[in-house]
């Protein structure tokens, strides 16, 4: 009978470890699945930044003026300063990379919705089409936030401005 | 008496294997959740996103306990944690490596230690406008 229990005693440790072993791997498993993926703030960042370009353009309910003249026109010259008049700067600073970011400001007279009169754009183009792949794990595409509003421009105008802001940084979030 | 002794040696190895291996679970844990890659990566990534959103003329003191903590542990000096230059927000708690996150905003930042006391582990960011 004892000789029978030492047996038993054995059996039972080793399935006691096997047992350890599977609660080892699960545990592994998970901690490397929650603390694996990236932190991901793109959305945030995409939100700040188009938060950032929309006070850049209009702040306080006056617009920019050097977006538009006192006549209510636009001014060309805004496009070509774009980055540098909103305090931007896109520029990874590395050699053959591309800007992570990429933004786009449409305004539309509040008489034609559909027909934007004036656009400003800066960063990667590329990630664009991303916005509009439309897949359930969306991880690995570049983040995109929208937002819009109405703006009274000098001359009585109203526009709605839409502002589309997106960030990349895919290998850093994801 | 023999058979008994040698029970008890069974039990006593069974017992110290079982000591180990949750030991050398929970400092896996311990490890992952409070590891220096982790902690970088988190840091630069929010402290990248305080920099966006400052406006010229503000102050923001940021906590970095956690950071000291771990630096402390590495002998890498706190002072030398933090670098704010060229776009990018760096954080490095070990000789390996380091954190970096690239921010948007173009403004100037200065940054410092926090000195005064009961602030030990705090960070102080200024944010500037760029002199044309």
């Amino acid at each position: 009978m004892k000789l029978q229990n030492k047996r038993g005693d054995k059996i039972l440790s080793v399935y006691w470890f096997a047992i350890l072993v599977i609660v080892a791997v699960g545990v592994v498993l998970m901690v490397n699945t929650f603390y694996g993926k990236g932190y991901d703030v793109r959305e945030v960042e995409a939100r700040i930044l188009a938060e950032k370009v929309a006070d850049c353009v209009y702040f306080g309910g006056e617009s920019n003026s050097l977006l538009l003249t006192p006549q209510g026109t636009f001014r060309e010259d805004f496009k070509d300063n774009f980055l540098s008049f909103c305090t931007l700067n896109f520029d990874p600073g590395k050699e053959f990379v591309r800007p992570e970011y990429y933004v786009e400001v449409n305004f539309f007279p509040d008489t034609n919705l559909r027909r934007s009169s004036f656009v400003l754009s800066e960063g990667n183009l590329n990630w664009k089409p991303d916005c509009e792949e439309k897949v359930a794990d969306r991880s690995k595409l570049a983040t995109c936030v929208e937002k819009e509003f109405f703006m009274n421009a000098p001359g009585g105008a109203v526009y709605l401005v839409k502002i589309l802001s997106i960030v990349g940084k895919v290998q850093e979030n994801v | 008496m023999k058979k008994r002794g040698e029970i008890l040696a069974e039990n006593v190895i069974f017992l110290v294997l079982n000591i180990i291996f949750l030991t050398i679970l929970v400092l896996f844990l311990l490890k992952q959740a409070g590891g220096a890659v982790l902690i970088e990566g988190s840091y630069s990534k929010e402290i990248a996103l305080l920099v966006d959103s400052a406006k010229h003329g503000t102050i923001i003191n940021v906590n970095l306990q956690k950071a000291k903590e771990v630096s402390d542990e590495n002998g890498i000096d706190f002072s030398e944690i933090l670098k704010i230059a060229d776009g990018y927000v760096t954080i490095k708690l070990s000789d390996k490596g380091g954190s970096s996150y690239h921010y948007f905003n173009d403004i100037n930042v200065s940054y410092y230690p926090d000195k005064n006391p009961g602030y030990e582990g705090f960070y102080v960011l200024n944010f500037n406008r760029k002199r044309a």
